[in-house]
């Protein structure tokens, strides 16, 4: 996420210029673009669509959508899944194939260029607001009332909030997000639980146990700095910084934390919580307890550390610990080891997690309204991706065919394998049918999410649900153009400066008695101004909400 | 010849720092070759360095039967053949024009091609031409508009100019037309240079990948490089931190982006020495006038 947002200033540098050309000002769009919105035209859609119906167009209808083609399950033509989607909704779909690698740089040329497809899956949330100027993007929230999957599973998930989040400056949205019914954290630590066991030490459900915990390892194992940590320690500091009330890592973004209290925003790094972050994890390097190279190893030396056994506790997800595994019956051998992802610990502020139930999903190009079958494949849109038959069938395949269902459990054919959940399977459900993969499958029930993971997994998901209560979501900040642009030119460095400060501070090169004068030297970077926009954007945002 | 001591010193010093260089930049590559004969277990617990450890070919044997890795590197044969022809003939007639003092307009079209050196279109705009004028997903997007180097014309420009004028003189009087001068005279005397040109050329078309990804939306038409470059830096990349869906962080393992590495590196690494003697004698052709 951070990275795509440094991207979506990058991508506004390019965009910019034709913006400015195309549009100059756009504001006050919403009610000009609402007088454009001519009746879609409805060639090849279905009369009566609603909720439960199967899509399936009147006509045969070709769309071009963009395709990110992931090295690990690359394209192919014939795949299950275009035939199935084909045969079951009459669409063939046309891809433009575009290597992951450079997936964001691509679909920004094409559509600066106007040449983009219709349809622009895996758009992360934020990184369409660079593209909104320019109109080539369609106001989607327009013509959500075609999509009755997704206005379903709006209301039934009390989606609202989290979709409030995603409005720009004129009180619309631009990207159909993917919506899962929970939030679902995967990020967490990964510790060596035989060790825990072995010096029957508690497997640590605060932050503060775990120092204790550490402190204990280090104990027996004087030569080992016991957690050494990889992504940065940005994962970390992501999934610690709710339960300290701040914001820091992959999440703190744009720096901006809002207080319900007070209806306005802060800016996070300023805050005495983050300070308290901060001096935790101080702590933790002062007593050699945390390896002082987590803030600058590249990941595979980290997980090295792990898995030789140079490290008991560093940071992971649920498919990372699998591959920590598979390196450790290796390295250390199977049985001699035992390793799982523990609870997110809770801090000051409780048991907290924060995290969003949106996730990467589709924008539609404006070029799609005047297609003869707008409609058509809007309702497609719906089905294949907000329908509970389409995220079945995006993730699972064809029943009778990839999996079987019995009594709501679904369950793969006899020669289909899936990331090793039916070993015997000669076919994989991903590489050799289509399914399952990033463009197409995912959000969905959390039944549908918990149908693929691992019992561990499960077990981890359920530990969370019970102690973490989730952080609301936090109201949109849509600028305008002009403060867009002086936003970006204070916020950047604003950001540099508190990422290389938050890293002296926690290695200790710079003492937190400082952090004051810290704060100060923010101040002095135009902080306050760049939280005044803010705030001021947000009460003229919720000006046209009434 | 009695050597000083100071040149003995000097030679032992010379020889030890010149061999640390090379260990240097030698290093990295064969640790990719190492690692591409050795065992996922011994990559990951970091213990291959210059031999490869737990000796491996499986993974050599699962790239080479991927059908996809062979069309692309069937492309990038195609490209670099095809664009290297176009680049020489086109480099040489504008560079042969040019070095004629007599051309008129010689200087405008110098300076004309000199600017691009400096200034172009920019992205969007040259993405917009490519397409409209049709090469969009063809090879002649990939092999066209870079077919002038203006940095090699410029260099086989001032080779021509070296060259005696008498000798062109000699065989216009003997009945060769201009044409016939530069295939028939010319041409032979240029064999240097030649070779350097294609040289460059064809490892540029070699290792490109951007003009493949800017204006190729189809797999079937990627050079390797794209196929290697999404290897790399697909699964590791931009979105995929932070994100939730799991699905991206699926990593590949290390062996197999080594394996590719090598096989791709591989027919410019055996062509190279050969070709490398004329490529520093080409680079200095008209350095001196």
């Amino acid at each position: 996420m951070a990275t795509g947002f440094k991207h979506m200033f990058r991508t506004f540098g390019v965009v910019g210029l034709s913006a400015a050309i195309m549009v100059g000002c756009n504001s006050g769009g919403s009610d000009s673009a609402s007088k454009e919105t001519a009746e879609p035209s409805s060639k090849g859609a279905m009369e009566s669509y609603s909720v439960g119906d199967t899509f399936k167009a009147s006509e045969p209808i070709d769309l071009s959508i963009m395709y990110s083609d992931a090295p690990h399950y690359p394209i192919k033509e014939d795949w299950l899944l275009w035939k199935e989607i084909e045969e079951r909704t009459n669409v063939k779909l046309d891809p433009t194939v575009i290597p992951t690698s450079d997936y964001e740089q691509k679909r920004s040329l094409l559509i600066s260029s106007g040449d983009a497809p219709l349809v622009i899956p895996k758009t992360y949330p934020g990184q369409e607001s660079a593209f909104v100027s320019s109109g080539a993007i369609l106001p989607v929230s327009d013509y959500v009332d075609k999509m009755p999957h997704f206005m379903d599973k709006v209301k039934k998930w009390g989606l609202e909030g989290d979709l409030d989040t995603l409005r720009q400056e004129d009180g619309k949205f631009y990207v159909l997000p993917g919506m899962h019914e929970a939030v679902w954290p995967d990020y967490t630590l990964a510790v060596r639980t035989d060790l825990f066991e072995k010096h029957d030490i508690a497997l640590p459900t605060t932050w503060d146990e775990f120092y204790e915990s550490m402190k204990e390892l280090k104990k027996h194992y004087p030569d080992v700095t016991p957690f050494s940590d990889r992504y940065t320690f940005n994962s970390t500091l992501n999934f610690a910084a709710p339960s300290f009330g701040t914001k820091a890592g992959w999440g703190f973004v744009n720096g901006l934390s809002y207080v319900p209290e007070s209806d306005e925003f802060v800016y996070a790094a300023a805050t005495p919580e983050y300070k308290e972050l901060l001096t935790y994890f101080n702590k933790l390097v002062k007593e050699g307890l945390l390896d002082k190279e987590s803030f600058t190893q590249d990941d595979d030396t980290a997980v090295q550390k792990f898995v030789t056994g140079k490290s008991f506790a560093i940071a992971t997800n649920s498919q990372e610990i699998v591959s920590y595994r598979s390196k450790m019956d290796e390295t250390i051998g199977e049985g001699k080891y035992s390793i799982s992802k523990i609870t997110v610990p809770g801090g000051p502020k409780g048991h907290l997690m924060a995290g969003s139930r949106l996730e990467n999903g589709v924008m539609l190009s404006s070029a799609v309204k005047d297609h003869e079958n707008f409609e058509a494949i809007l309702q497609f849109i719906d089905w294949l991706y907000y329908s509970d038959e389409g995220q079945e069938f995006a993730k699972w395949g064809v029943e009778g065919v990839t999996y079987t269902k019995e009594d709501g459990v679904r369950k793969l054919a006899d020669d289909v394998n899936y990331n090793g959940l039916n070993p015997a399977g000669t076919t994989d459900l991903r590489v050799d049918n289509g399914f399952s993969g990033g463009v197409f499958a995912y959000g969905g029930t959390t039944d549908l999410l918990h149908s693929m993971m691992a019992e561990e997994e499960i077990a981890f998901q359920n530990a969370m649900k019970e102690t973490k209560t989730v952080v609301a979501p936090e109201p949109p900040i849509p600028y305008n153009e002009m403060d867009k642009e002086q936003v970006t030119l204070i916020s950047t460095p604003l950001k540099d400066y508190v990422d290389s400060n938050t890293l002296k501070f926690i290695l200790g090169s710079r003492d937190l008695s400082e952090f004051d004068a810290f704060v100060k030297e923010l101040e002095g970077k135009r902080m306050n101004d760049y939280v005044e926009i803010s705030n001021k954007a947000y009460q003229e945002y919720k000006k046209t909400q009434k | 010849m009695q050597e000083s001591i100071q040149y003995k010193i000097f030679k032992v010093f010379n020889v030890s720092i010149l061999l640390l260089i090379i260990f240097l930049t030698l290093y990295p590559f064969l640790n990719v070759v190492a690692q591409s004969f050795s065992s996922e277990a011994a990559i990951s617990s970091g213990e291959v360095n210059l031999f490869p450890k737990g000796f491996n070919i499986d993974t050599y044997k699962t790239v080479v039967a991927d059908s996809m890795f062979w069309i692309n590197y069937k492309n990038t044969v195609v490209y670099t053949v095809v664009g290297t022809a176009i680049s020489m003939v086109m480099t040489t007639m504008f560079a042969y024009a040019l070095s004629k003092r007599r051309l008129v307009g010689r200087k405008a079209l110098t300076v004309f091609a000199v600017f691009t050196m400096f200034f172009n279109g920019g992205l969007i705009p040259n993405y917009v031409l490519i397409n409209s004028l049709g090469m969009g997903n063809t090879m002649w997007a990939i092999v066209i508009p870079g077919a002038i180097s203006i940095y090699n014309m410029l260099i086989m420009k001032s080779f021509f100019e070296n060259m005696p004028e008498e000798l062109e003189e000699a065989a216009a009087i003997d009945g060769l037309s201009q044409y016939g001068i530069l295939l028939k005279i010319v041409l032979p005397l240029s064999k240097a240079v030649m070779a350097t040109m294609i040289l460059f050329y064809a490892v540029a078309h070699w290792n490109s990948w951007f003009p493949a990804f800017l204006y190729l939306d189809q797999k079937e038409m990627f050079p390797v490089t794209i196929y290697l470059r999404n290897m790399i830096a697909g699964a590791t990349g931009t979105a995929a931190a932070g994100a939730t869906s799991a699905d991206n962080l699926t990593q590949l393992a290390a062996n197999i982006k080594s394996v590719t590495m090598v096989l791709t590196i591989l027919p410019i690494l055996t062509i190279y020495p050969f070709v490398q003697k004329h490529f520093v004698n080409g680079v200095m052709l008209g350095s001196i006038k």
